[in-house]
């Protein structure tokens, strides 16, 4: 992170430098850019991310058909100029719950992002940062977390709170935390060992001012890393309890228990409805995943890797 | 050695043990009454009152907790309410159809990660190790549910060359005699071959289906290992001894590159178990995975409880197993010198 000749600059530069390469926000979207103009892949993989982020902002509303209503009159029609992805057994528009499907997977992934980055984040970082007792406790909550295979830790919560999007949501950002927490408290703990960390208790600030300006921006590649994997990971997820029934139930537009809906029709040749929505997810994994696994090497070649 | 056993063994049973008081607090304390989801709306708040008594919640919940483990451990993980079967004697019978598939997808994944990934390392930056890239992220991007549902649209509807979801035999056959439950194994043993063939037959989709997720995220970290290890110096050595690159890659590199390779067996392991219920559903594997999504579908969860908890116990205890072992390979990590 520092420069070669860091040396030779004063302990107070070095220790600004320190502290504000890795949050030095405008240069970093400038620096994102160039890698997509230089980078082809990159530059699929954001125009797909644009894409669909499009579709789910806008694409219910510009679109204007009601992902919900049926027509028994046009059933299990194949994709023609006025249903561009046919339609179901009961003659819903698949393309208009293709966009809603879109529109909900983009904001549970997004909504676990956040809240598994805040959860773990914050316990992370309290274990990293905390003496041995808290950090056993805050670590030993996370392992029983992690003794689930992630997917039957989201089907338990949903058999337990209820079948539904939401409590599905919340079960996705459940098994999220023990990604961010493990990653985000190793980060920590390799970051307290700095010199930087050391010149800057050597130089009197405060434990608060250490954690919050010198500590926790150093997190930050890490965090956007493992939250690219986590987005895709959420998509995925939510699309498999959708599909085993635990998720959204099957009138709703999600992705996953839209292919269920399919699942009978695609052995008799009306593979329309499973196909397109299963895409969906497949785009919209493989984007975030290259993203991540591109992000990896640009912000953090020597670091641990993000998975999930 | 002793003390890495007894940290992991410590470290496991603590992990096991909030993970079932986790498993108790969602599954037992948070959903509505039992007792009114087994009696049903119609029964009356005496009849209610009396289930609870018997099925012991009106205890105080440590108690409940403690009766729920024991049960728990004694293989009593209640019956279900749709066929009255208790759960222990329905999933034995649906786990060698797990077993067997898992088995033959892990394989596969194996067989095919340890090649491609050879291959992709031995030839990094050319366009055979970029589509082996670009074929790890189909893998690990794609839902297994959906792969399964286009595999079968293609090679049993469109070309009618592999069999349709029907199970592990085709219809009008009759199982070989059970010794393993293995169905392919048990024909070879019985000699029915023509069993045999068709056992394999009906495997080949839903194994693919399974292993693509387990092939994806092998062939990516044994790809990365591969790329690592073969900058090491004793690479250099071997080579410069007059051995050729693929010599140097197969005798020194890849036995090199397996031991992170092995810490992620656990985590493969999950992913088979939970990649089997979202397969089985779609090929009518008839395995514990299949129980568990038709216990969904029927809201009969007591076996979907048992399988979570199940699996839990399993995962953890593979993942002791794992780290045992790596500590019995590599000596490096028996060291106790931990930073993070």
């Amino acid at each position: 992170m520092a420069d070669a000749n860091a040396a030779f600059t004063s302990p107070r530069d070095r220790l600004a430098e320190w502290g504000g390469t890795a949050v030095d926000l405008g240069g970093a979207a400038g620096r994102a850019c160039g890698y997509v103009a230089r980078d082809p892949v990159l530059a699929i993989v954001a125009v797909v991310l644009g894409l669909l982020a499009l579709i789910a902002l806008f694409g219910p509303e510009v679109w204007g058909i009601d992902p919900l209503s049926i027509d028994l009159l046009v059933s299990l029609e194949g994709p023609s100029w006025a249903h561009p992805m046919g339609t179901d057994g009961n003659g819903r528009d698949v393309f208009a719950r293709f966009l809603q499907g879109a529109r909900i997977s983009l904001s549970v992934g997004a909504l676990v992002v956040i809240t598994g980055l805040v959860v773990g984040g914050t316990m992370g970082l309290m274990a990293g940062i905390s003496g041995r007792v808290v950090d056993n406790i805050l670590m030993r909550v996370i392992d029983a977390l992690a003794a689930f295979p992630p997917l039957i830790l989201a089907m338990a919560i949903t058999v337990g709170l209820g079948v539904g999007l939401d409590t599905g949501a919340f079960g996705i950002m459940l098994t999220s935390v023990p990604y961010y927490a493990r990653l985000i408290r190793s980060d920590v703990v390799r970051i307290r060992a700095l010199p930087a960390i050391e010149a800057a208790v050597a130089m009197g600030a405060s434990r608060p001012r250490v954690v919050l300006r010198h500590i926790v921006p150093h997190t930050t590649s890490t965090m956007l890393i493992q939250s690219a994997a986590v987005f895709g990971y959420a998509i995925l997820t939510l699309a498999a309890l959708g599909f085993v029934g635990l998720g959204a139930q099957i009138p709703e537009p999600e992705w996953g228990a839209m292919i269920t809906d399919g699942l009978q029709y695609a052995l008799t040749g009306q593979w329309w409805i499973a196909v397109f929505p299963g895409l969906g997810v497949l785009l919209a994994v493989v984007a975030t995943n290259m993203l991540a696994d591109r992000a990896r090497d640009l912000l953090d070649p020597h670091g641990q890797q993000a998975s999930v | 050695m002793f003390s890495l056993v007894l940290g992991r063994l410590t470290a496991s049973v603590v992990a096991l043990f909030g993970a079932s008081v986790l498993a108790f607090v969602v599954l037992r304390v948070t959903p509505g009454d039992p007792a009114r989801l087994f009696l049903g709306p119609f029964a009356t708040e005496e009849t209610v009152a009396e289930l609870r008594r018997k099925l012991g919640l009106e205890m105080p919940l440590v108690e409940q907790y403690v009766n729920y483990i024991a049960d728990f451990l004694q293989g009593d993980w209640g019956f279900s309410y749709t066929t009255g079967e208790t759960v222990a004697v329905q999933l034995a019978r649906r786990f060698p159809a797990t077993i067997e598939l898992g088995l033959y997808a892990f394989i596969l994944a194996f067989v095919f990660a340890v090649g491609l990934a050879l291959v992709a390392a031995y030839r990094r930056g050319s366009p055979s190790d970029g589509a082996i890239r670009a074929l790890s992220f189909f893998g690990l991007g794609v839902p297994p549910f959906w792969f399964g549902l286009i595999a079968l649209v293609v090679f049993f509807e469109q070309f009618g060359w592999l069999p349709g979801p029907d199970g592990r035999l085709d219809l009008a056959r009759d199982p070989p005699p059970d010794v393993t439950g293995l169905f392919t194994v048990d024909a070879l043993i019985a000699g029915q071959f023509a069993t045999l063939g068709d056992a394999l037959l009906h495997l080949v989709l839903p194994a693919i289906t399974l292993g693509l997720l387990p092939f994806a995220f092998l062939l990516r970290l044994l790809r990365a290992n591969l790329l690592d290890v073969s900058r090491e110096p004793f690479i250099t050595v071997a080579r410069s001894k007059g051995m050729s690159r693929w010599g140097a890659f197969l005798k020194h590199a890849l036995p090199n590159a397996f031991l992170p390779t092995l810490t992620a067996a656990g985590l493969l392991l999950g992913q088979l178990l939970a990649g089997s219920v979202l397969v089985e559903k779609v090929f009518n594997w008839p395995g514990a995975g299949l129980l568990v999504t038709d216990g969904i579908l029927r809201q009969d969860f007591s076996v979907v409880q048992a399988f979570i908890l199940l699996s839990a116990v399993v995962y953890v205890v593979a993942n002791l197993i794992v780290d045992i072992l790596t500590g019995v390979i590599d000596p490096r990590v028996r060291q106790p010198a931990r930073l993070g």
